[in-house]
């Protein structure tokens, strides 16, 4: 059954576009900053594991490590340097100023790397799984367990920490968060270097999956912002739903229309779903 | 500054922005004490407890807790230093459940097993609440939710609890079990500086009140007396003199 293999092809996408998406709906809802470096901090993820297997042969799976901590330390000293000082601003000027540091982040990444696109090819990759008909390449199928790991690793540090009470407290009311004593710039910071660590880790695991470039970056961007639409703005489980969605209309509509059209009936989706249902599949008022 | 009192205000200005709300307003609450600042609508009495926790800038004179100088602290430093503010409109992350909204309140502390046997004892002081606690606090009714923003004040152990209108769209017999459950708090140690547009009910509960008019204060004195002062039964409490 082909459909079968849709299927199969459509969840293991899904996977990794929750994990994509996590992140970029977290800065989002929480403080209300739609954040245009997203795919960039994606990109430079899948370099730090393409570099570090090259010369280190460190395995990209345990390349999300590094890469979550360099990239968090990257989100959290932009929120700290520039973002803090307009994050209550209008949206449009935050999304002006995330555009502006991914111009200067995504052509540093063009001087330093070329556009030339790599691929990591694994020396011992994972053997497939063949289950009937069905078969998935074992490196993929991994790359989306761990990709949903991590997405819920978030949503159990937002339910269940302290510092994720906090910032689900920013979210919901500033000044009474402050009252109870969160200091709401830094959790402002906490909050874009966990979004940027999760694009971190999923650009990663995508450097085995995806040829990496910098171009690629508004791709990622791309598939961050219709997950979230979909799945319901600023909610881990909405990210994973909205990721699974887009995930098996891109498997299932690609091979019905071909390929081709596959982003433009993922964005007609998009566009019925506003009409329909704008607070998105899981949508509500709070962060969960 | 006298060592001896709570919190100690002295010729405080603030406001919003270029707004200057509050006018030399002083006023102290002793340790111990329930004190009450009347008056109407826009009177700045608001403004006072948020200049008190932090939220507005301190534009002109001071005020200590413990005889410690608090103009310049953050809203985090306020609450280390014993304050808990339960705002006007309650003010709950309405889609965090009960317990972790009283969790929030004791975020800055550190002693996990203490926290736990607070928690429970906010439970005990409203049964309500621990059949709720996994409930979002959003769904509770006003009187609940009254509750659990005491409640959550009182997780951060706080020496002062600052009150902005206690009874604001709540039915009189629910104010009533609020105001029992606050005079227990306070006899338990806990400072009560309270808010209240309800002056019969506010004059109730406190030892002693204050007149706010304008961004002023006009009055002060012992609730007993302002109880029975002519110009305040008329202008606050619809009375005429006694």
């Amino acid at each position: 059954m082909i459909y079968l293999q849709l299927l199969a092809n459509g969840i293991v996408l899904g996977g990794l576009y929750a994990a994509i998406a996590a992140g970029f709906s977290l800065v989002w809802g929480v403080l209300n900053v739609i954040n245009i470096l997203h795919g960039s901090f994606i990109v430079l993820g899948s370099y730090i594991a393409f570099f570090l297997y090259a010369y280190a042969g460190l395995h990209p799976f345990l390349a999300i490590v590094p890469a979550g901590i360099v990239l968090f330390a990257l989100g959290w000293a932009l929120q700290t340097v520039f973002i803090n000082r307009v994050v209550t601003a209008p949206v449009l000027i935050t999304l002006t100023l995330t555009f502006g540091l991914d111009l200067v982040l995504n052509n540093a990444m063009l001087v330093a790397f070329t556009a030339d696109y790599r691929k990591v090819n694994l020396a011992t990759p994972l053997p497939a799984l063949e289950l009937g008909s069905v078969f998935i390449p074992g490196d993929k199928l991994a790359a989306m367990v761990l990709a949903v790991a991590l997405t819920y690793g978030l949503y159990r540090l937002l339910g269940d920490s302290n510092v994720g009470r906090a910032i689900v407290a920013v979210r919901m009311d500033r000044e009474a968060a402050s009252l109870m004593g969160v200091e709401v710039k830094q959790i402002n910071a906490i909050t874009f270097g966990i979004g940027a660590l999760m694009a971190g880790a999923a650009g990663a695991l995508l450097s085995i999956i995806y040829p990496i470039s910098p171009i690629n970056s508004t791709l990622f961007l791309g598939k961050a912002f219709v997950v979230c639409v979909l799945g319901g703005l600023g909610s881990v489980p909405g990210a994973l739903v909205g990721g699974l969605a887009l995930g098996l209309l891109e498997s299932l509509g690609g091979y019905a229309l071909g390929p081709e059209h596959s982003v433009t009936l993922s964005f007609s989706l998009l566009l019925l779903l506003l009409f329909v249902r704008p607070s998105g599949l899981l949508g509500r008022r709070g962060y969960e | 500054m006298n060592e001896a009192l709570k919190l100690d205000v002295r010729n405080l200005q603030a406001g919003y922005g270029d707004v200057q709300v509050l006018w030399d307003v002083s006023l102290d609450v002793a340790a111990g004490e329930i004190v009450a600042i009347i008056g109407s609508n826009g009177a700045g009495k608001s403004t006072i407890m948020r200049t008190l926790s932090g939220l507005l800038p301190v534009k002109g004179g001071t005020f200590s807790i413990d005889g410690r100088p608090m103009a310049d602290a953050s809203a985090a430093d306020l609450v280390r230093a014993g304050i808990a503010h339960v705002p006007e409109g309650r003010r709950l992350f309405s889609a965090m459940s009960v317990r972790d909204n009283l969790l929030m309140g004791a975020y800055l502390r550190e002693d996990k097993a203490e926290i736990a046997a607070d928690l429970e004892s906010v439970y005990q002081m409203f049964p309500i609440l621990a059949d709720r606690r996994g409930q979002d606090a959003g769904t509770m009714s006003g009187g609940e939710q009254q509750m659990c923003a005491i409640g959550r004040g009182l997780m951060s152990r706080p020496s002062l609890l600052l009150i902005d209108e206690l009874s604001l769209g709540l039915a009189p017999r629910i104010v009533d079990q609020l105001s029992d459950r606050l005079r227990e708090i306070n006899a338990k140690g806990v400072a009560i500086l309270l808010v209240e547009q309800d002056v019969i009910a506010g004059l109730e509960l406190a030892n002693r009140g204050f007149i706010v008019d304008r961004g002023r204060v006009t009055l002060s004195g012992p609730a007993k007396d302002l109880q029975g002062n002519a110009a305040v039964r008329e202008a606050y409490m619809g009375l005429g003199a006694a």
